[in-house]
């Protein structure tokens, strides 16, 4: 599977104690350099390196292309005050996922927004921590048995991100796992 | 010129209800001390992300990158939200 990473995802999973489980769940990672140059926290500089260094994450090589998609997509969106700005950073991420058909891990809301309504980014498939925990359980990379177990893998999530995942959409993840594990 | 892409109704009435039990949730479960000790600029943006959520605005406020700022919300123990 491949996918693209936004910053906050990255700064955010970079303190989750099980955060190898990712390279086991993707086979690359794309990122934008100007993505890249938001990191500045050591343990999100240092996961990244390893990241770039093992080979998984690669810098995603940007045309003119990308660019005029970008803007207009901009232009679309970025003026609306119903949704927490969206930056060059985030919205490059939007479009790689969208022209390469990767699943986006991002954590930013505006995004999330957008691709709950836009006409052509609502095919772009979005992973928050709390959808790659759940695929990484429907990939045996985290065994559980319950659903008590899935809520205590996202507790330590939460606690080791400060991060907390919507109740609505825990309830869903929930629901399909219950179903999931009826298999 | 490119048209806006309008969100239905029904969306935008869900992101307000959503927007306001979020910040309900950082406001409560933020180190205000820790905020009010800060210099004015980083409790400023801190203060920002606790009533917007965005880190992006709440990062040039602190006239620092997003990793920068993020490192500053995790100490005053602001969480993130999806």
């Amino acid at each position: 599977m491949r996918g693209v990473a936004d910053a906050c995802f990255l700064i955010d999973w970079s303190r989750y104690r099980r955060k190898e489980i990712l390279e086991k769940l993707f086979d690359l990672l794309l990122i934008h350099e100007e993505t890249l140059l938001q990191l500045r926290s050591p343990p999100a500089i240092e996961y990244v390196s390893s990241l770039l260094a093992s080979g998984l994450l690669r810098l995603y090589p940007w045309s003119p292309d990308d660019e005029r998609q970008y803007s207009k997509l901009r232009d679309e969106v970025s003026l609306d005050p119903r949704i927490p700005s969206l930056e060059r950073p985030d919205l490059l991420c939007l479009v790689i996922a969208h022209r390469t058909g990767s699943v986006l891990l991002s954590e930013n809301l505006g995004v999330l927004r957008v691709t709950q309504f836009h006409p052509i980014y609502s095919r772009v498939k979005v992973w928050t921590s709390l959808e790659v925990l759940e695929n990484s359980i429907y990939n045996g990379l985290i065994s559980v048995s319950s659903v008590e177990e899935f809520l205590e893998i996202l507790r330590e999530y939460e606690e080791d991100a400060r991060h907390i995942f919507n109740k609505r959409r825990v309830d869903a993840a929930t629901r399909r796992l219950k179903e999931w594990l009826k298999r | 010129m490119v048209e806006e892409v309008e969100p239905p109704p029904e969306l935008i009435q869900e992101w307000e209800r959503e927007d306001r039990e979020f910040r309900e949730i950082r406001r409560s479960k933020a180190d205000w001390e820790f905020i009010k000790a800060q210099p004015p600029h980083i409790r400023a943006a801190l203060i920002y992300f606790i009533e917007r959520g965005d880190i992006y605005r709440a990062a040039k406020i602190a006239g620092m990158t997003v990793g920068e700022f993020d490192e500053h919300r995790y100490r005053a123990r602001i969480p993130n939200i999806t």
